[in-house]
């Protein structure tokens, strides 16, 4: 049964959404915002019966019966659902219905061309997580590009949509062909396209034209992730972008680089890299710790929410790629479970700026200072955010931190650890900070700056008194999901086990190319976590108080004065966020010189 | 950054790029000396199996044709996302200034009218020819659809301009549209219901050359034709809307 | 060498098409330039099939097991050219738009998204 489905969950919202682009006007705009949603909703469903039958066993399928050749050469493509894979989809078909519930409210004017592009999304997101074929990969990735560029541009009464989404399809369309040209060097080297197959030809030893390979592949896919230096698009898309589809940008679209970066690694070149991966490991998280640095620190110095909560994406996306880059099983398990609590935590908090938009037709924090006295329960989703943006328990970002530290532990590698709190520290200091102003109206109002003014034009008409409940319960359950999330019965051991399968190298190969099911033998122990519930208390308090003394700075005097120089944020990193897109692609081209200069000097 | 400062950044960049390049390139099988596997088995295989005499369509439509379901997606997206940039403002007018756009083209020399007239039947058959016998020469879905979208614009230009904006509006356009991209993924799911996998070829394979065989790659080719024309016809004619439309405002 | 100077063209091409976006005072030109980015990775691809001796993979008057230039290439370009054309329309469209808004096509006017 698992099997039979498989292919739906992508077949089925792409013949929705070629009905709705055709007959969209004719039925109406609340018939097909219905159609939507229970096409979401039919594929959160079918992404959860595939998670269950793939959950300790992955699945291979194999498109138009196209089974491999004898000797291994496979001609078709495939799909090879295992239970990462398959969460992922699951994040993805949840994070789409609550963006579809939440648009109820908004958006008068689309002509109905919104809901096809939404599932169109997600039918690729979906296909993202499910392939196993280089080329695959690469559709998949632009489908889901090229929806989220239209998706982005949305709102065309401004220029700056439309210049937010132009700075995001070239940087992310450069890296595509980047993706594209590693493919083609992997083709001339082994004839083939599936991960299998290729990782299997590729046998143990790397030369110059593998490690140029692996650089444009792993740059493509972490540009999309948004990893310093290739990060400056996401926070131009995302201050543009109507908050549905920033959901699905920081909840999940952002974190399948880092996917796609960790399964081209552990199923094509971890044979050839393995006398190296010490090094790259080391260059792997030097980047990530830089991104986390400077995510976190512009995420402070925003005001405009919407590019606040997108820097601290950014910053999250470096600990997510430090999950990945300790090259470890273990570090992959928490890589899992920090990937779908934060993104069911940001999506929530997305759709959070989104009621305060709706609300007061504004954005940027110094306006709304006081404005949301009352809104208690919206205030409450913010500080729950919040909370579980610094990985404190009970969310489950606390396992995933756990799960990374532990492993960086296991390669002595001692400060990973730090970068966590920092970046914690910083980005859930920003989500209270702006809580406590808005809701509670604590303090001065924030410094005013050209950022918090961009985009004022609100979503909806003209402001309301209530919240509609379309807006508010998808937001509260999303929040409350990464709470959920940690209780949900053997999380730690699965993710544990399936980390161990997705690193096994061989076994995957054999499964792919030879039907032959290995079963997993890891047996998970019980983990510890008490360390990490320190670490990680330590982390919210200490953002809890320098959330306090940024807003109640005045009344503390000159101790507190370095948080309005961190709420300023360094000049110079700002004036690099400019908004130009050949400045963007400057340091892109930058980043994959170091990058590939590294690759060269230490892996070669 | 300035701009001077932006380009001595790069270039330095540069630099190192093309360092990188050249030293990874070394390593490739010098052109000519093609190794891999892949495209000497299917070589072998593809006409035995699926008796088409065109292998590249037969990858394409076939042995990889899931991906082509992806590909015709991304133009289907881009199509969308082109007519929500350019859907009419909340607040304009909309019957009375689409209706005025079409015929502010223009004048049209006479040899330009006179050939292009002579030029739209053998468009339409022509982009009808290579739609439909992508399993049997070069050519195929994507080939095909563009030329036969070509024919729409070739009346345009002959100053038909009124023939031009009766069929661009036309429902069917759209329809050729959505339902090729939809006919696509449904000719996928056919298969599933004689219980094979996605996309297998469920439509007898006749004899290699002639018009109808190699089952589903036919199909599937005349399918993305129709998805294709249907897209770049609506992509014109919003850009031509456009430009217009900003002539108009700029002679105000 | 000249067996490796496709490969250098394509890596040429690629970078040209870099500086072109780099330093470009104009968005229009700008997604020209992607365009033209884009052609390295078919000149790459192209290159990777060849096969000396090889002809057309159609088999329409040519027995089967004659040597032939690789398909899969091929078929992978086609994927790529129409995904260039679906990026280059949306790019276009957004250019077109933002000029009609904004009143100009040079990136150093439109900051609208500084910081």
């Amino acid at each position: 049964m698992t099997t039979a489905i498989i292919p739906l969950p992508i077949a089925i919202p792409l013949i929705v959404a070629a009905f709705l682009a055709f007959a969209g006007k004719g039925i109406g705009r609340r018939a097909c915002d219905l159609l939507a949603i229970a096409t979401a909703a039919a594929n959160l469903w079918m992404t959860a019966i595939i998670l269950r039958g793939t959950w300790s066993q992955p699945q291979v399928y194999w498109f138009g019966n196209w089974w491999p050749r004898t000797g291994g050469v496979a001609l078709g493509i495939s799909f090879v659902v295992d239970a990462f894979g398959a969460a992922l989809a699951m994040l993805v078909s949840l994070l789409t219905i609550a963006g579809l519930i939440f648009s109820w409210k908004i958006f008068e004017d689309t002509e109905n061309h919104f809901q096809p592009l939404m599932l169109i999304f997600m039918a690729a997101m979906c296909g993202f997580s499910y392939t196993g074929d280089l080329f695959n990969l690469f559709v998949f990735f632009e489908l889901m590009s090229v929806s989220a560029f239209a998706l982005c541009g949305l709102k065309t009464l401004e220029p700056a949509p439309l210049q937010g989404a132009f700075n995001f399809a070239i940087v992310n369309t450069i890296g595509a062909f980047m993706i594209v040209m590693g493919i083609g060097l992997l083709y001339a080297r082994t004839g083939a396209l599936n991960f299998a197959q290729v990782g299997r030809s590729l046998g143990t030893h790397a030369d110059a034209l593998v490690l140029l390979a692996f650089l444009l592949i792993v740059v493509g896919y972490l540009a999309k992730a948004a990893i310093v230096p290739f990060h400056f698009w996401l926070a131009d898309a995302h201050a543009v972008a109507p908050s549905p589809v920033c959901v699905l940008f920081s909840g999940v679209m952002v974190e399948l680089g880092i996917y796609a970066v960790a399964r081209i690694y552990w199923t094509i070149f971890a044979g050839s890299l393995a006398g190296h991966a010490h090094e790259l490991r080391l260059i792997f998280i030097v980047m990530a710790s830089i991104t986390a640095v400077v995510g976190a620190v512009m995420c402070y110095a925003e005001h405009h929410l919407k590019r606040l909560l997108a820097f601290s994406t950014i910053a999250h996306s470096g600990l997510m790629l430090v999950g990945v880059g300790l090259l470890s099983p273990g570090a992959l398990a928490g890589f899992v479970l920090y990937v779908l609590s934060h993104g069911v935590i940001k999506g929530g908090l997305f759709l959070c700026a989104g009621i305060v938009l709706h609300r007061f037709q504004r954005i940027g924090e110094d306006h709304l200072h006081g404005c949301g006295r009352g809104m208690w329960f919206t205030a409450a989703l913010f500080i729950l955010g919040a909370w579980g943006l610094a990985g404190a328990p009970p969310f489950a970002t606390l396992l995933g931190e756990h799960f990374v530290s532990h492993s960086a532990e296991a390669v002595r590698l001692h400060w990973p650890v730090y970068i966590f709190i920092f970046a914690e520290v910083l980005t859930s200091a920003a989500v209270l900070r702006i809580a406590f102003r808005i809701f509670f109206g604590w303090g001065q109002p924030a410094p005013s700056d050209k950022s918090s003014q961009i985009e004022e034009k609100p979503e909806t008409e003209q402001s309301h008194e209530r919240t509609p409940a379309a807006m508010f319960l998808p937001a509260a359950a999303l929040i409350l999901l990464g709470i959920v999330l940690t209780f949900l019965p053997q999380i730690q051991s699965r993710a544990s086990a399936s980390a161990h399968e997705f690193a096994n190298q061989s076994a995957y190969a054999r499964s792919v190319l030879e039907n032959v099911q290995i079963t997993s033998t890891h047996k998970g122990e019980p983990e510890n976590l008490s360390s990490s519930i320190v670490h990680s208390c330590i982390a919210l308090l200490l953002s809890v108080l320098l959330a306090l003394s940024t807003v109640f700075r005045d009344k503390l005097g000159r101790a507190v004065n370095f948080t309005r120089s961190l709420e300023l944020g360094n000049s110079l990193l700002r004036r690099a966020h400019s908004g130009h897109p050949g400045d963007y692609v400057a340091w892109l081209s930058f980043g994959t010189a170091v990058v590939g200069l590294a690759f060269l000097w230490w892996l070669h | 950054m300035s701009s001077r400062t932006r380009t001595v950044f790069f270039l330095c960049s540069a630099a190192g790029l093309a360092f990188v390049f050249a030293w990874g390139i070394r390593d490739l099988p010098p052109l000519g000396d093609y190794r891999g596997p892949y495209g000497n088995v299917v070589t072998q295989v593809a006409v035995y199996e699926r008796h088409p005499t065109d292998v590249v369509n037969a990858i394409n439509y076939d042995y990889r044709g899931f991906d082509t379901l992806g590909e015709e997606f991304i133009f289907f997206a881009s199509v969308l996302g082109v007519l929500l940039l350019f859907r009419p403002a909340g607040d304009e007018d909309k019957k009375g200034k689409r209706e005025t756009k079409l015929e502010d083209a223009l004048p049209i020399s006479d040899t330009l009218r006179v050939s292009m007239q002579a030029m739209v039947g053998i468009m339409i058959v022509f982009g009808v020819y290579m739609a439909t016998h992508g399993q049997l020469t070069p050519g195929g879905g994507f080939q095909g659809g563009v030329i036969l979208a070509s024919a729409p614009l070739v009346v345009y230009l002959s100053g038909n301009v009124k023939t031009f904006e009766a069929i661009v509006s036309s429902p069917l356009v759209k329809l050729a549209e959505c339902g090729g991209a939809a006919g696509y993924a449904a000719i996928g799911m056919a298969a599933l219901l004689f219980g094979a996998h996605f996309l297998t070829n469920i439509v007898p394979f006749g004899t290699t050359g002639d018009l109808f065989s190699s089952g589903t790659i036919a199909v599937i080719s005349a399918v993305v034709g129709l998805e294709i024309a249907g897209g770049f016809v609506l992509l014109m004619q919003n850009y031509l809307r456009e430009i217009i439309e900003e002539r108009l405002r700029k002679e105000k | 060498m000249l067996a490796y100077l496709p490969y250098a063209i394509a890596a040429w091409v690629f970078l040209w098409g870099l500086y072109g976006i780099v330093t470009s005072k104009n968005l229009v030109h700008q997604v020209v330039c992607v365009a033209i980015l884009q052609t390295s990775t078919y000149v790459l691809l192209l290159a990777i099939g060849y096969k000396v001796g090889g002809t057309a993979p159609v088999f329409a008057d040519i027995p089967v097991g004659t040597s032939v230039v690789d398909p899969l290439v091929q078929a992978l370009m086609l994927t790529d050219i129409v995904v260039e054309a679906a990026v280059m329309a949306l790019l276009l469209s957004m250019v077109v738009k933002a000029n009609e808004l904004a009143g100009t096509v040079d990136p150093e006017e439109l900051r609208f998204l500084m910081g």
